[in-house]
């Protein structure tokens, strides 16, 4: 009697008796085997003709990380786009994940750039020492001062704007009155915050509203940021509260009301690029420059929508809005 | 190393013991979802497998389901539970539960046709009828079978829970999500521990259930065997 | 502020339009998946093979290995991620150390197994027949234990593409990468074109190396599932 072994004896077990039934019947096996053979082949075709796109030559590489939410993948695309465009070769890291996950990969230098909100990333790179405020150059001068030392720069800021914004549904808002977020301080015992599971540790987020509306929430959900799962919880009202972002092109469509930042919590979360100083040629630069120079809030707010509703790729929308901007002439 | 010596105050930390987001909650959420999964998993896996063997047919379909439920990527069974099923806990068992049902019916399939012909003739010619057979004689020679599937089951469901996490689900993963997303390393760590332990767990207790279950003769012939049910990992 | 016509549009499960123009980034995500899982499957028998000889021929070391990969196995694969994120950063290395790690263990034990069946008849008959240990081993024990290594080989493919799909939450992920975007863009089709053909290509890869070992050892047509 063949002897069990540590793996539950399928295998032996039914090596013997299931012969017959383990066998595919050759024509089958033939057929799937050659359609293996095509995927590998096809693969090895791909690869080997990905590897000579080499044109005339390029002015250095460079990888352009996202954020994971698709206002960054359309960000990273259009300044990846038009650096290609400028002679660059250029590697996607699109939704790599929070900030918390991009910015050291951007300190030990995996990445080359990635597309920054001011206000936000200069609470994250002094650890939420609260020298933000509603200045976008002032904020932008400070952000390089704490980049510096790490070998990181930033050019100049947009004057697209993208912050965070806290949302309720109409019932809700009906239901308490609310205008602004400091009606929320009297009844936030009463209602369930939703945003990504970054939010207790962000100055924007969770510590702020405590800080500087004094709001104590009932409960805190981690979902998305800003993302479906968010959106579920409104519909499903496992949420009262929820994290969207101030670009965002489908809350009116989902009846989402925004309450009024009347205490100044969100700061100039103007778009940045935020580099690698080995990355920041006086070309690259330039290029980034014109592109922010260009950008507007509205901007954001369409591109948000083509992505998130239409489906439309966010390389594709990037593509739109460099044409439309008289780019590739 | 300071990694473990973090790591141990965390656990040592009391507020990490109370409250929606403590151990014991998050534990209790784990445990309750995936001895759920592996309820409903075995109530629609077990008969049509156990059914499947003692009347011999669809062997081929039986065992190669397995295969395919190793196949399933539970990271995207989990999503697109999601976006058919919307929020809660209602996705995540539904996607458990399609990845803890194939091993149960390739094992309890493989164990039922295992029993000896010859104890089934025996059976037969004592008078056993069919059902009596069935439940009498092939189900408990089949136990060590049966319960490998059931714990194969079990601990690659606790390792999938992990997962559900990436769609609001509580659990341990969410220390290992929310972990990662702030950068919290201690809690992340601290996190994969418990899953680990758990997984564990659940597999020391399963086969110590096993133990109980099986019938006393089987126990006394065959020698100890170091069996560990873990050839399934999906996440 | 959009228009309404934004409302009207609902989402197919699979966009066929979209599919068809976005064919290779599907390809490139295949491209990157079959890489990764050749990688893991590749490192893992070059380590297992040697540790699973030792750990036969030295018995003492059978019960640590197999303990310290189990271990490693029970890990949750995207904690494991995670946790070597800050030592090796968000690539292929850090992928690579996980997936290893779990390909070892399915290996390790499956060689273990394979060589301890091998009867002590047939090692009788080899020392009689005047092998020495080492060609023993060579031309005797690990061709008798290369069905149960088959079978190991191939759970551990399988495995591994699916696990390969939870490397997107650090940068990589193959086909997952355009699950992560489904998830996160609330899109269908990526997310379901995705994972069927990462179930597609597990059943691919596991019926090819079926064919693979009928032609390399065909006398073991019967054994190991």
């Amino acid at each position: 009697m063949s002897s069990r072994g540590p793996f539950q004896g399928i295998g032996k077990a039914t090596g013997g008796k299931e012969k017959s039934s383990m066998n595919m019947k050759s024509g089958s096996g033939r057929f799937l085997a050659a359609l293996a053979a095509l995927v590998f082949v096809a693969t090895a075709c791909g690869s080997s003709s990905n590897g000579g796109t080499s044109s005339p030559a390029s002015k250095g590489t460079l990888t352009v990380a996202g954020f994971n939410f698709p206002e960054s993948s359309i960000l990273a695309e259009i300044y990846g786009q038009s650096l290609a465009h400028d002679g660059y070769t250029i590697n996607y890291k699109l939704l790599l994940g929070t900030r918390e996950v991009v910015a050291p990969a951007l300190e030990s230098g995996q990445i080359d750039l990635y597309p920054g909100y001011a206000a936000t990333d200069l609470e994250f790179y002094n650890k939420g020492a609260g020298e933000a405020n509603g200045d976008p150059v002032a904020t932008t001068a400070k952000l390089n001062s704490r980049l510096q030392p790490l070998g990181l720069t930033a050019l100049t800021a947009s004057g697209a704007v993208d912050q965070n914004a806290f949302a309720v549904t109409k019932a809700t808002q009906t239901k308490y009155s609310l205008t602004s977020l400091s009606d929320l301080a009297a009844i936030g015992g009463q209602l369930t915050l939703g945003a990504g599971p970054e939010c207790p540790t962000r100055p924007f987020c969770l510590p702020g509203l405590k800080k500087t509306y004094n709001i104590t929430f009932k409960a805190f959900k981690p979902l998305d940021t800003d993302g479906p799962l968010t959106r579920a919880a409104f519909k499903n009202g496992s949420i009262d509260v929820g994290l969207v972002f101030s670009s965002d092109g489908d809350l009116n469509s989902l009846g989402l009301v925004v309450l009024k930042d009347d205490k100044q919590l969100e700061n100039a979360d103007n778009v940045v690029p935020i580099l690698r100083q080995a990355a920041a040629s006086a070309e690259v630069s330039r290029v980034l420059n014109a592109i922010d120079a260009k950008l507007t809030t509205a901007d954001l707010v369409t591109m948000n929508s083509q992505v998130s509703i239409l489906h439309q790729d966010a390389d594709a929308v990037a593509t739109a809005w460099l044409q439309q901007h008289n780019y590739y002439n | 190393m300071s990694v473990l010596i973090k790591v141990a105050q965390w656990f040592a930390d009391p507020a990490h013991w109370s409250g929606p987001d403590g151990i014991p909650q998050r534990l209790f959420e784990h445990i309750q979802i995936s001895a759920e999964s592996v309820a409903i998993g075995a109530l629609i896996a077990l008969p049509i497998g156990i059914a499947l063997g003692h009347y011999g047919r669809f062997g081929t379909l039986a065992i190669n389901i397995s295969n395919v439920g190793r196949a399933l990527p539970s990271f995207g069974v989990l999503v697109i539970a999601f976006q058919v099923l919307g929020l809660g806990n209602l996705p995540i068992l539904v996607a458990l539960v399609a990845l803890a049902i194939p091993p149960m019916v390739t094992n309890s399939y493989v164990g039922l046709r295992e029993v000896d012909a010859d104890v089934k003739e025996a059976a037969r010619g004592m008078g056993y009828r069919e059902l009596a057979q069935l439940v009498r004689v092939e189900l408990p020679l089949a136990v060590p079978l049966l319960m490998a599937g059931i714990r194969t089951s079990a601990v690659q469901v606790v390792a999938t829970a992990t997962l559900a996490a990436l769609i609001a689900g509580g659990g341990l993963g969410r220390y290992v999500i929310d972990g990662f997303a702030q950068q919290d390393y201690t809690k992340l760590f601290a996190g994969a521990v418990l899953v680990a332990v758990l997984a564990t767990a659940t597999e020391l207790s399963l086969s110590g259930a096993e133990r109980i279950l099986i019938p006393r003769g089987i126990r006394l012939l065959k020698a100890p065997v170091a069996r560990r049910a873990t050839t399934f990992k999906t996440a | 502020m959009p228009s309404g016509a934004f409302l009207d549009y609902v989402d197919p499960w699979v966009n066929w339009t979209w599919l068809s123009t976005h064919i290779p980034l599907f390809v490139a995500a295949l491209q990157q998946h079959l890489t990764l899982t050749a990688i893991a499957i590749l490192g893992g028998l070059a380590l297992s093979l040697p540790l699973g000889i030792a750990a036969h021929r030295w018995s003492a070391l059978r019960n640590p290995v197999l303990a310290f990969f189990g271990v490693v196995y029970t890990i949750p694969s995207l904690a494991l991620f995670a946790l070597l994120v800050p030592y090796t950063g968000l690539g292929v290395l850090t992928a690579e150390i996980g997936l290893i790690g779990y390909t070892v263990q399915i290996l390790v034990r499956n060689l273990l197994v394979g060589l301890e069946s091998v009867s002590p008849e047939v090692l009788d008959a080899a020392d009689g027949m005047g092998y020495r240990p080492l060609a023993r081993l060579l031309r005797v024990e690990l061709p008798l234990a290369l069905p149960a290594m088959f079978a190991g080989i191939r759970i551990a493919t399988v495995t591994t593409i699916g696990l390969v799909t939870i490397t997107a939450l650090i940068g990589l992920g193959g086909l997952g990468q355009l699950i992560n975007r489904g998830l996160i863009e609330n899109f269908h089709t990526p997310l379901v074109v995705a994972t069927v053909l990462s179930i597609a290509l597990a059943l691919v890869a596991d019926l090819t190396l079926v064919v693979v070992q009928r032609i390399a050892i065909p006398w073991s047509r019967g054994s190991a599932a």
